[in-house]
């Protein structure tokens, strides 16, 4: 029972760990098709800029708002300079966004310097049944089902969502039909640019604070990304941390962390093996599969290749 | 032959080139004995990522796939050439069969990651994330590899210390050895000249053989999978075999650079996987123009001594330097500074009403 227990919430740990470091960037490549290469740079911007918040004498949850402004800002800025410049050219986002990057990080270490004052961690832990909890960590799930749905939510049920999934479907049609698209990829990039600025900032909560603080996330926010695919952003988002953490918890649990790693990239090798554009067509293969003896016609088309 | 070298894919062509280019290599060979050891030292140590940077032409440039994972094959081609020379030690042949080892671990790997990709139906974007996170990977792998019992044969693994000398390890990693028979043998140091002139040698064979495979029928091919990788398809080209051939090409000349490398500095560390060093090579070929070998040689030395020379006096902005060059080049000169010299020539041809002009672009 205990070990039932001690899995779930580790299972818990990693999706809300993969969920949060990947939302932002899911955003600007699921709506945009931009690569987003400085994403982990937008977070290191959050925590830095939740930690001088805090400096300044700022209430914790007013110095997490800080750095989500700082990164939504700079986000936005970088939207006007450069971004803009390149939608629909997929491989020249993604080297520029790698360039921009460098500049974030490198620029941070010059001008800020290797490190900044750490955030304190307000929670503790909970004792339940002989075992002990961090409460933090279980923030950090609800914080993830929460984000998840908010942007659900947003993408449903308000003006803006209507006009982002036009956007994303039929980028002319929307244009013509009076949709300012334009203006659309700049409150899409923003948003992701925020919601990074905010993982970051949380995250920032228990690790060291450094100019390479983000680097470490880029990578499984993009195996988490492209694994969720482009059809449906968000129901991908939460198919993809869900099925990714349950093959990184598991490994992690029975040999070690890094061959939890391993197994995550390697799932993710196969996923996108089998199925190019996303866990969901792959969802969606295997059902039309499952129901092709019951003679149900459910079936999804799985062609619309990504290209470049 | 002449075709294969004078043909229409490798920009550059005619007397003026390639007189250019002669006296270029022919002034390249005097530097020895112009500059003291050390500065030859760093100098042998651009020349080396030579290879790197056209094999991540040719695959970017010339056959339309973006691998940011280049660090792989050249990890890959160091980290094999220190283990094979270090469990060889006591032979003559230690070196050379590193250098065997090193190219053939690459291409081995780069079949089966190409294999998982490309015959994937992986494309674009897709294949450049794969091959970032893939050499990210192996960082973290070989950064764990401290313990004694990470070794193969007599090589310690040695964790972030990486192998050879500096990991505190007992093994030393061999310079470039070549047996001359009678039991003697040449040590080639990386500050010697003879390292040099081996260096500057087999760039010129290099740029000459890949020269003829691009402007090749092979070369065409790869073009049409660049400008539209389904139309190529539906003409009959094999589209992936020719993609996996070209990545295995690629890594094969990114494990020349690695094993280079290590005989030049005797260690490797897992740093040479990282996100820096996957990112140079980008720099150099976006912004000398991927779409040339020639380009991407020299922008591979040229960028790599101004960034020595921004860091000798600027500390740590040459990295934010070159991140803003790339950031320019793709928003100012996408195709690089190679294009500025096209952009010139087709004025030129317009002003004397070429119509040839237009054939050229693409």
């Amino acid at each position: 029972m205990g070990d039932i227990i001690s899995f779930a919430y580790q299972y818990a740990d990693s999706f809300a760990l993969l969920a949060l470091s990947s939302i932002g960037l899911v955003i600007i490549f699921g709506m945009m098709g931009v690569i987003n290469m400085a994403h982990g740079e937008f977070m290191m911007i959050g925590a830095f800029g939740a930690s001088f918040g805090f400096q300044w004498g700022l209430p914790l949850s007013l110095a997490i708002v800080t750095g989500v402004f700082a990164a939504t800002a700079i986000g936005l800025l970088l939207e006007r300079l450069v971004i803009r410049k390149l939608y629909g050219r997929l491989l020249y986002s993604l080297v520029a966004t790698w360039g921009i990057s460098l500049v974030l990080s490198q620029g941070a270490l010059v001008l800020i310097g290797p490190s900044v004052p750490s955030l304190p961690n307000p929670f503790g832990t909970v004792s339940v049944g002989g075992m002990n909890f961090s409460v933090y960590r279980l923030f950090l799930v609800a914080l993830a089902i929460a984000l998840i749905v908010t942007l659900w939510a947003l993408m449903r049920f308000t003006n803006f969502g209507l006009h982002a999934r036009a956007t994303m479907t039929e980028p002319d049609m929307a244009e013509a039909l009076g949709v300012r698209t334009t203006r659309i990829y700049m409150v899409t990039f923003g948003l992701g640019a925020a919601l990074a600025g905010f993982a970051g900032a949380i995250f920032g909560l228990s690790a060291q604070i450094q100019p390479t603080f983000g680097a470490a996330y880029t990578p499984i926010a993009f195996i988490v990304v492209v694994v969720a695919g482009s059809r449906n952003i968000i129901a991908g988002l939460l198919a993809s941390a869900l099925v990714l953490a349950l093959v990184k918890t598991s490994f992690t649990v029975g040999f070690n962390i890094l061959t939890g790693y391993v197994a995550m990239l390697v799932t993710a090798l196969i996923i996108i093996r089998l199925s190019p554009t996303g866990i969901l067509d792959l969802i969606g293969k295997l059902k039309a599969l499952a129901s092709r003896h019951r003679s149900s016609t459910k079936g999804t088309s799985a062609e619309e290749t990504k290209n470049a | 032959m002449r075709e294969l070298l004078n043909g229409r894919i490798e920009p550059g062509k005619g007397p003026v080139f390639w007189i250019v280019g002669a006296l270029l290599v022919i002034g390249m060979l005097f530097l020895p004995g112009l500059v003291g050891r050390y500065t030859l030292l760093n100098f042998n140590s651009f020349l080396l990522m030579v290879f790197l940077a056209t094999g991540l032409a040719l695959l970017w440039g010339f056959c339309g796939v973006l691998s940011l994972g280049q660090s792989a094959f050249f990890g890959i081609g160091g980290y094999a050439y220190g283990i094979v020379a270090i469990n060889l030690a006591d032979s003559p042949w230690a070196s050379l069969a590193g250098v065997a080892g090193g190219i053939v671990a690459a291409v081995v790997f780069a079949a089966l990651l190409g294999w998982l990709t490309f015959y994937g139906h992986l494309r674009g974007v897709y294949v450049s994330i794969v091959t970032l996170v893939v050499t990210l990977v192996i960082e973290s792998f070989l950064n764990q590899t401290a313990g004694p019992q990470w070794k193969i044969g007599t090589a310690h693994l040695g964790g972030n210390n990486g192998l050879g000398r500096f990991s505190g390890a007992a093994e030393n990693i061999p310079s470039l050895t070549i047996p001359t028979g009678g039991g003697n043998s040449l040590v080639i140091s990386g500050s010697s000249p003879t390292f040099y002139y081996v260096l500057i040698g087999l760039i010129v064979f290099t740029y000459l053989l890949l020269r003829a495979l691009v402007n090749s029928r092979f070369g065409v091919a790869l073009a049409a999978v660049r400008e539209d990788p389904d139309r190529a398809e539906t003409l009959g080209y094999d589209i992936r075999l020719l993609q996996s051939m070209t990545f295995c090409i690629g890594a094969a000349l990114a494990a020349m650079s690695g094993l280079l490398y290590v005989a030049w500095g005797n260690f490797i560390t897992p740093s040479v996987f990282g996100v820096t060093a996957n990112v140079l090579p980008v720099i150099w070929v976006a912004v000398a123009g991927r779409k040339s070998l020639a380009a991407a040689i020299l922008g591979a030395v040229v960028l790599q001594w101004g960034a020595q020379q921004l860091a000798i006096s600027g500390g740590e902005w040459a990295l934010i330097v070159q991140g803003a060059l790339l950031v320019l080049v793709v928003l100012l000169l996408p195709e690089g500074l190679l294009s500025l010299r096209q952009q010139f020539s087709r004025m030129r041809d317009v002003r004397s009403n070429s119509l040839k002009s237009q054939s050229r672009q693409g």
